[in-house]
């Protein structure tokens, strides 16, 4: 080949690898922005008069003489809209019965739309669920709940080898001729002086426990779980983990039991997450009865073993990373072994074993599979300290698997969701920026 | 004379201890080193653990259905009665996404880690590793998430116009190097200067016609593709990619650094091209290092759960045709997190025990991969150091 085409091909080659840096850095742009935009919107919203209520109702918080007159003042409007349906069910007793059984149907569906919006109808039955009791707390999601109002949704299937497409009818046009036609663009023009929207900073999503299984309120009950969890998993494989690095790395000789005790240790780094989560519901439930069923201490003592690894083989590194001449100087002075070790040589590794520490802390917190079968419940309150060895907990992780898979209004709470994933994402990403803040300290203090 | 006696006894109680006391000492220090040996040990009794209890629940699975269901029948239908446990198709599931993410993360991630180690600058890579770090430390369930929320949608939607881009972007600049390359190669034996020219010329324009031709051809195939669910094997395929990138970019990094430099200088020495030292001499000595960071990322992928569980789909099914990443797929680990919930209610049946049989075949081949790997690294890490 001549040197223009080899020239050609290094460049791109160059070109290939930052190319993937590139990806890899966008990638972490792209799943990062949504969350983080989206996920800010469940504490900093327009909140309408309905969240203003429920805050007052289910937490006590609000100004009372201040919420009546807005009440007041939002009822003012409502009562209209509320008069033109009792207007057409007057005008529907008076149709002709088959025509009313058409009407009927639809005007229930008009109702059925209205209710996401304004709450309870007057004529309802007062409704059991909290969710009901409300109308649309948000005004981001009542501008698509009014649509919802508008407009019918259809389905064109029209065309059999393609997919059925989506499109909407005036709810109105079904209405030509009554007495209900007006109340269409009256709610449109109307909303937001029935609804007064007005920006909120909802600080209580982080310190709320959730209403009626986060259709209202916060996330703390999952904050805490995974606080718990986490900790609790540090608690035993901390102690354990640096005594075992310290092993390793003063006393073990090289020899067929170290290495088994290697080996064992990188099988158990490479050890699915999962399987974590079948051995902790075996072992610890089943065989041991740390608890009845799932609890807080089954799960981070899985979580504990799964971090085990990670733990040593930090503690391991920053170990060997101090200085020989610290060692020595140690013990040209007299100081035994393990004087050596617990005065010395741990105090000038600590800053490296806190790095290492706070990152498998971020991965207790994050990591889900291991604490299905050991920890998660999906709804509960927070639990208090005593309850932790018999008591399961929501957790961030698990919750968050929960709302946007399993919960029967999972496209109704988008919200909570991306505000849960922002708060365990800023969590695990916090604790590991202070790691790489820290051990970027300590190689500039290391190389003087 | 006195006097220099009792000062021989008081430096010598000073710096000697006595015999009993070091008796005493010498116990406590072998004591104490046993147990710590001890609790280091916890680690391989951890993992003995793991295997007894897992193969534990695992072997009346076995009992109850035999062996041959479990591996040749796709019928999962554990919970009809009498239930049928075929896991094949769970089982090729897995493969499939793990094989999916291999094909985009190893190319990316064993490039980036070229480029992490011979060619960016101090300065610059220090800004690289947090980045690779962080998309390391995001939990997976917030993958997951991302997956089942953000990216299902948009797959399902805009599929068609996303891979007519994504076939573009990443393969027009491989056919035009290849159409550069192959024309010279082709011309190379002609002999007369301007005659060799011209062929090349015209080569070159040929092979890029072709080239375009076959980008267009393929990228109108791809646009037209209908997908009709969002959360299929190419979804998790590509989410678990980038899970499992991070992983695969340190570790051959770490072999590439391990390639001394004496052996890239020789290379330069003799001419070559920086490509073409990484090709020809630093990723063979580093090669076996590299295997072994492609196991360890193809074995995050395999173990992953959350991902798979909320982005796959979790249909049992052998995709139609078998190469079909279009269409949803269960894995080994998802079924595990998914059937538990159900099963547990009945411990003892066979619906509970086939979960920990497919934990324990996970456990098993997450086991062997690691010894492999371990191996591969023990047996460069002797080559390179000249033993």
């Amino acid at each position: 080949m001549n040197l223009g085409t080899r020239k050609i091909l290094d460049r791109s080659f160059t070109a290939l690898g930052i190319g993937s840096i590139v990806i890899m850095g966008m990638t972490l742009l792209i799943v990062l922005v949504p969350i983080v935009g989206k996920g800010v919107g469940a504490a900093f919203f327009k909140g309408t008069i309905e969240h203003r209520k429920m805050l007052f109702n289910e937490f006590g918080r609000g100004d009372k003489a201040k919420l009546n007159e807005e009440i007041i003042r939002a009822d003012s409007y409502r009562r209209k809209a509320f008069q033109m349906l009792a207007g057409f069910e007057a005008e529907l007793g008076r149709m002709d019965p088959d025509k009313q059984l058409e009407y009927r149907e639809r005007y229930d569906q008009v109702r059925r739309s209205l209710r996401p919006l304004l709450g309870p109808l007057p004529g309802d039955e007062p409704p059991a669920l909290t969710r009901f009791q409300y109308g649309q707390a948000r005004w981001d999601k009542a501008e698509e709940k009014l649509h919802d109002f508008l407009y019918e949704t259809r389905w064109d299937y029209s065309n059999p080898n393609a997919m059925a497409k989506e499109y909407f009818v005036t709810r109105a046009a079904g209405f030509e001729g009554t007495s209900l036609v007006r109340l269409f663009p009256y709610v449109e023009e109307h909303l937001d002086r029935m609804l007064l929207p007005e920006f909120t900073f909802y600080w209580g999503f982080i310190t709320d426990r959730s209403v009626d299984a986060h259709i209202f309120g916060g996330i703390w009950p999952e904050i805490q779980g995974t606080f718990f969890l986490a900790v609790g998993a540090m608690l035993f494989a901390f102690p354990l983990g640096v005594i075992a690095a310290v092993y390793f790395t003063e006393y073990a000789k090289e020899g067929f039991l170290t290495s088994i005790l290697r080996s064992a240790n990188s099988t158990l780094a490479g050890v699915p997450s999962i399987v974590f989560g079948l051995f902790g519901l075996a072992f610890f439930i089943n065989t041991l009865k740390v608890s009845e069923s799932k609890s807080v201490l089954a799960g981070s003592l899985t979580l504990a073993i799964m971090i085990l690894p990670t733990i040593i083989r930090a503690a391991e590194e920053a170990i060997l990373a101090v200085p020989r001449t610290y060692r020595e100087a140690s013990l040209s002075l007299g100081s035994t072994k393990w004087n050596t070790i617990v005065t010395v040589i741990l105090p000038a590794a600590l800053p490296g074993i806190l790095t290492g520490g706070v990152i498998s802390l971020g991965r207790a917190a994050g990591e889900t599979a291991p604490i299905i079968f050991t920890a998660a419940v999906s709804v509960g309150s927070a639990i208090g300290l005593a309850d932790v060895f018999s008591s399961p907990t929501p957790a961030l992780s698990w919750n968050i698997y929960n709302l946007a898979s399993e919960h029967e209004a999972a496209s109704e709470i988008r919200h909570v969701q991306y505000g849960m994933v922002l708060a365990l994402v800023s969590i695990v990403l916090l604790l590991n920026l202070s790691a790489i803040i820290l051990r970027a300290r300590i190689s500039k203090k290391l190389k003087g | 004379m006195g006097k220099d006696a009792s000062l021989k006894q008081e430096r010598s109680s000073a710096f000697v201890v006595s015999a009993h006391k070091r008796k005493v000492q010498k116990t406590v220090r072998t004591a104490g080193e046993f147990l710590l040996l001890l609790l280091a040990s916890c680690v391989a009794i951890i993992v003995l653990f793991i295997f007894y209890f897992v193969a534990r629940d695992a072997i009346p699975f076995f009992e109850l259905r035999g062996f041959r269901e479990f591996f040749t029948s796709s019928e999962w239908y554990p919970a009809d009665d009498p239930g049928q446990f075929g896991a094949l198709a769970i089982m090729y599931g897995s493969l499939m996404v793990t094989a999916g993410s291999a094909l985009i993360a190893v190319p990316m991630g064993v490039s980036a880690a070229i480029c992490l180690s011979d060619v960016l600058p101090f300065s610059v890579r220090q800004y690289v590793k947090p980045v690779i770090e962080m998309l390391a430390a995001i939990p997976s369930v917030a993958f997951g998430f991302f997956a089942l929320v953000i990216f299902a949608p948009l797959l399902q939607n805009q599929g068609g116009p996303i891979l007519m881009w994504t076939w573009w972007i990443v393969v027009s600049p491989f056919l035009l190097l290849a159409a550069i390359v192959l024309s010279e190669l082709l011309t190379a034996s002609v002999e007369d200067r301007t005659r060799r020219r011209v062929l090349h010329r015209v080569l070159l324009i040929v092979f890029s016609l072709i080239a375009l031709i076959a980008l267009f051809v393929i990228g109108r195939l791809l646009q037209g593709l209908q997908i009709l669910t969002g959360t299929n094997a190419l979804n998790v395929s590509i989410i678990l990619s980038f899970m499992a990138l991070p992983t695969i970019v340190s570790v051959s990094e770490d072999a590439l650094q391990a390639v001394g430099r004496e052996l890239r200088e020789g290379s330069y020495a003799l001419g070559a091209t920086r490509a073409e030292t990484i090709v020809k001499t630093v990723l063979p000595a580093a090669s076996s290092g590299i295997l072994a960071a492609v196991i360890l990322g193809i074995m995050r992928a395999l173990g992953e759960t959350m991902v798979v569980w909320m982005a796959s789909g979790n249909s049992s099914h052998i995709p139609e045709p078998w190469f079909n990443y279009l269409e949803s797929v269960r894995t080994l680990t998802a079924t595990i997190a998914g059937d538990m919930g159900e099963a547990d209610q009945v411990t003892g049946s066979a619906r509970f025990h086939v979960l920990f049989a497919m934990g324990l075949l996970l456990l098993v081949v997450s086991f062997v991969s690691n010894l492999v790997s371990e191996r591969i690294v023990v047996r460069q890490r002797k080559i390179l150091s000249g033993e």
